[in-house]
């Protein structure tokens, strides 16, 4: 009988520091121009599947592929029903699931209710869902960056200071960093910004998200037991510019130790 | 006369073997008890290790895994406080360790509704009614509910919401002394005992963080290690200990707390104390050999905890051996075929949930196909392994078990709850909500929390109706038929009917 002493116990198995992967993805962010993404607002599109339902949306008459259901340990983490959301990614090739593929893709929920977004989609002949994406095996590259057992970013979906599975993983790991190392000092930095989208429109995170972020971070901290005379919290007020590019990896908070 | 050694040794072999039949007889068919088997707040006796107590669809085995129990002096049992009530009172071995509407009428008939249970303070839909009358204490002659007075504000919180009494059937939310404008100001709803048994299950704790809402778990104030935070239908109590000690001050008019000796007794109990359905009607012996690993108190007692639901480890183990049907007319074999496929369609049926804050709201997706199991995970109870409150919509208008019609919905508090503008709203509810109990919002004070409940274990439920936390399914079938109405799962008569044999043996 398979005994779990936690529910994180398999999903930290595939959560393994892994740089390369990182820089994978670093990479692949710098050789995204703001051409070849697409940033939009859009009430998301859910489609039913034989196998796990797709998520789509739509822009300027062109169905887009978002990703597919899967778990809290996955990257991707889909859209909900019920709410806009805010969708930046990079054009891909072909079609999946009927729409083309944003990859990698970032996907806020928008927090207010918009009961127009309500469409479901039946399930088609010849429209399959593609096999299960498994996750990660480091950090998801949409939620953690990690230069080093004491030099991560944290990523946030727009107007959100949500802690997904992945960012609770690095907050333990880095705790336990802290106490291993006998830090001095943790300097939590948090970040709003703004996000262009592809119709010029520039969408900016509400006043005091990056500090609400970084206060968060810090008090998780000093609650896995590293000293709160330690951590010192800063958050630049004015939001972070737009670029059209590289604005989901501005909405962040930076931790170092030193 | 020449004896044959091994004919000897074969004759003391079936003689010990007889022995050990007659010993496993005595140990499965311990004296049948009816359901209405009351225990009396200081009530002397002796409770066996092994009890079965009647009920509607078969029996109810109780497995006191320590040995044979004292009530006497023993503080689980005894009136300690001052209102005549013990522990007891509201968590009978009988039915299940809570109390079914059953039993509880069975005691307003018996004590002319004297008995401790129907306490003014909690017992009543308002303690300021007159406590002689049938009506005043209709909720929990109807329903099973008790009355739970929650401080408004939470202490120590700054709320993200406004709240409004907008009906008040009970009258107890407008009271001058208990309402939300008296001189402590009080929001009360009206809420189910839960079972205070099986509770290894409860009690067992997932990790450092709420893996759904990605923050760090209440801890338990005696020993510093994380909470489940599963013991409590709003989760406001991190542990047994603290649980007891509320119980103690609020249910029972205790007077300062419990002393460390009493509390440790009452832990004690509770923590050895298994309950499951034994034997049904139609289905017979639930615990026989080679039978379903998940049935009967002795497998409940004997399994792991906080084992995760999946192929290999499925939330109630296997009924494989009770899939075949009989190609002659044998109804306990057709019964058994019918829990299987209900076991089946709980692990195996995908269907939309949708809109329930705290699952659909956590990265799962809006709507997500998923199946009962993913979200009642726990191997063995049919819980969450992590904190399990989720806004099911049992509390939340439209979704509410109440009517949507005003006439027919006399019973229970409605409150409207506004989310202040620089807050997250609830998740799929905006920022005006109506519910007939805030749930774990009263705690927290967060939006998101609004209508929040903690799920409970699927243990013993054919002794303990009516179900869900404000007591609104009166049977298994009214708890299907909620499911099947709020996700839309269209089951058949037939699958409904597997379902209800299913949860009706747990």
């Amino acid at each position: 009988m398979h005994r779990a002493p936690c529910t994180l116990v398999v999903l930290l198995l595939v959560l393994a520091t892994d740089a390369h992967h990182t820089s994978a993805q670093q990479s692949s962010r710098a050789r995204a121009s703001s051409s070849a993404r697409r940033n939009f607002v859009a009430c998301p599109i859910v489609r039913d599947t034989k196998t796990q339902p797709c998520w789509l949306a739509e822009y300027e008459g062109e169905l887009y592929y978002l990703g597919q259901q899967g778990g809290v340990a996955n990257d991707f983490y889909p859209p909900q029903l019920g709410h806009l959301a805010l969708i930046e990614g990079v054009v891909g090739q072909g079609r999946v699931c009927g729409g083309i593929p944003l990859q990698p893709v970032k996907v806020s929920v928008l927090r207010e209710l918009t009961p127009a977004c309500r469409t479901m989609l039946p399930a088609e002949d010849g429209i399959e869902a593609p096999p299960p994406i498994p996750a990660p095996r480091g950090p998801a590259p949409s939620w953690v960056k990690i230069d080093g057992p004491g030099d991560v970013t944290l990523y946030f979906d727009f107007d959100n200071d949500f802690f997904s599975l992945h960012l609770t993983v690095a907050l333990t790991d880095l705790a336990k960093h802290v106490a291993q190392v006998k830090a001095s000092r943790v300097e939590v930095t948090g970040f709003r910004a703004s996000t262009r989208l592809s119709n010029g429109q520039v969408m900016t995170e509400r006043d005091g998200m990056g500090s609400i972020r970084a206060r968060k971070v810090a008090d998780t901290l000093a609650g896995l037991g590293v000293p709160a005379s330690l951590i010192s919290v800063s958050a630049p007020a004015q939001a972070q510019p737009a670029d059209g590019v590289n604005d989901p990896w501005n909405r962040r908070v930076q931790i170092m130790v030193r | 006369m020449r004896v044959n050694r091994p004919v000897m040794f074969l004759l003391a072999l079936a003689t010990a073997g007889f022995l050990v039949v007659l010993r496993l007889e005595a140990q499965t068919e311990p004296a049948l008890r009816p359901h209405t088997s009351w225990i009396a707040a200081g009530s002397r006796q002796t409770l066996p290790r092994e009890i079965v107590f009647e009920n509607a669809l078969g029996r109810l085995g109780v497995l006191n895994d320590s040995g044979p129990i004292d009530t006497a002096g023993h503080p689980f049992f005894e009136p300690i406080g001052s209102n005549q009530r013990a522990c007891v009172t509201c968590h009978q071995p009988a039915n299940a360790m809570s109390v079914s509407v059953e039993s509880i009428r069975e005691r307003w008939r018996a004590t002319q509704g004297r008995d401790p249970i129907f306490a003014a303070i909690d017992g009543s839909n308002n303690p300021s009614l007159p406590q002689d009358e049938a009506s005043s204490h209709s909720l929990l002659l109807n329903r099973g509910l008790f009355r739970v007075g929650m401080p408004w504000p939470p202490p120590g919180v700054s709320p993200e919401f406004t709240i409004e009494v907008v009906r008040d059937p009970t009258g107890v939310n407008r009271d001058w002394i208990y309402g939300l404008t008296s001189p402590t100001p009080t929001i009360s709803v009206f809420r189910r005992p839960r079972v205070v048994a099986n509770l290894k299950y409860v009690t067992s704790p997932d990790g450092l963080f709420n893996v759904k809402l990605g923050v760090l778990m209440d801890k338990d104030p005696d020993t510093g290690l994380p909470s489940s935070m599963n013991i409590m239908a709003d989760a406001r109590a991190p542990s047994l200990s603290v649980q007891a000690q509320g119980a103690y001050r609020d249910h029972q008019g205790g007077k300062g707390p419990l002393t460390r000796a009493q509390l440790e007794r009452i832990l004690a109990f509770e923590n050895q104390i298994y309950i499951a359905q034994v034997w049904d009607a139609r289905g017979g012996s639930l615990i026989e050999p080679n039978g379903p690993a998940a049935l009967g108190p002795t497998n409940v007692a004997r399994h792991s905890v906080h084992v995760l639901n999946g192929p290999k480890t499925p939330a109630f183990h296997f009924f494989d051996m009770w899939l075949t049907r009989s190609t002659t007319s044998d109804p306990q074999a057709d019964f058994r075929a019918s829990v299987a496929r209900g076991n089946d369609i709980f692990l195996n049926r995908r269907f939309w949930v949708k809109d329930v804050a705290h699952i659909n709201s956590i990265g799962l997706a809006n709507p997500a196909k998923r199946t009962c199991a993913v979200c009642h995970n726990a191997q063995t109870s049919g819980m969450d392994l992590a904190p399990g409150w989720v806004d099911l919509g049992t509390t939340n208008f439209p979704t509410w078990t109440e009517s949507p019609v005003w006439s027919e919905s006399p019973e229970l508090p409605v409150f409207k709850l506004t989310c202040r503008p620089d807050s997250p709203p609830h998740p799929f509810l905006g920022r005006e909500i109506y519910t007939s109990d805030p749930g774990r919002a009263l705690v927290t004070g967060h939006c998101a929390d609004i209508g929040a409940i903690t799920m409970g274990q699927f243990r013993g439920l054919a002794a303990r109706a009516p179900y869900f936390s404000n007591g609104s399914a009166k049977d298994l079938r009214e708890l299907v038929d909620y499911y099947d109405r709020r996700f839309d799962m269209r089951l058949s008569g037939q699958e409904k009917q597997d379902l209800i044999n299913f949860l009706g043996v747990l």
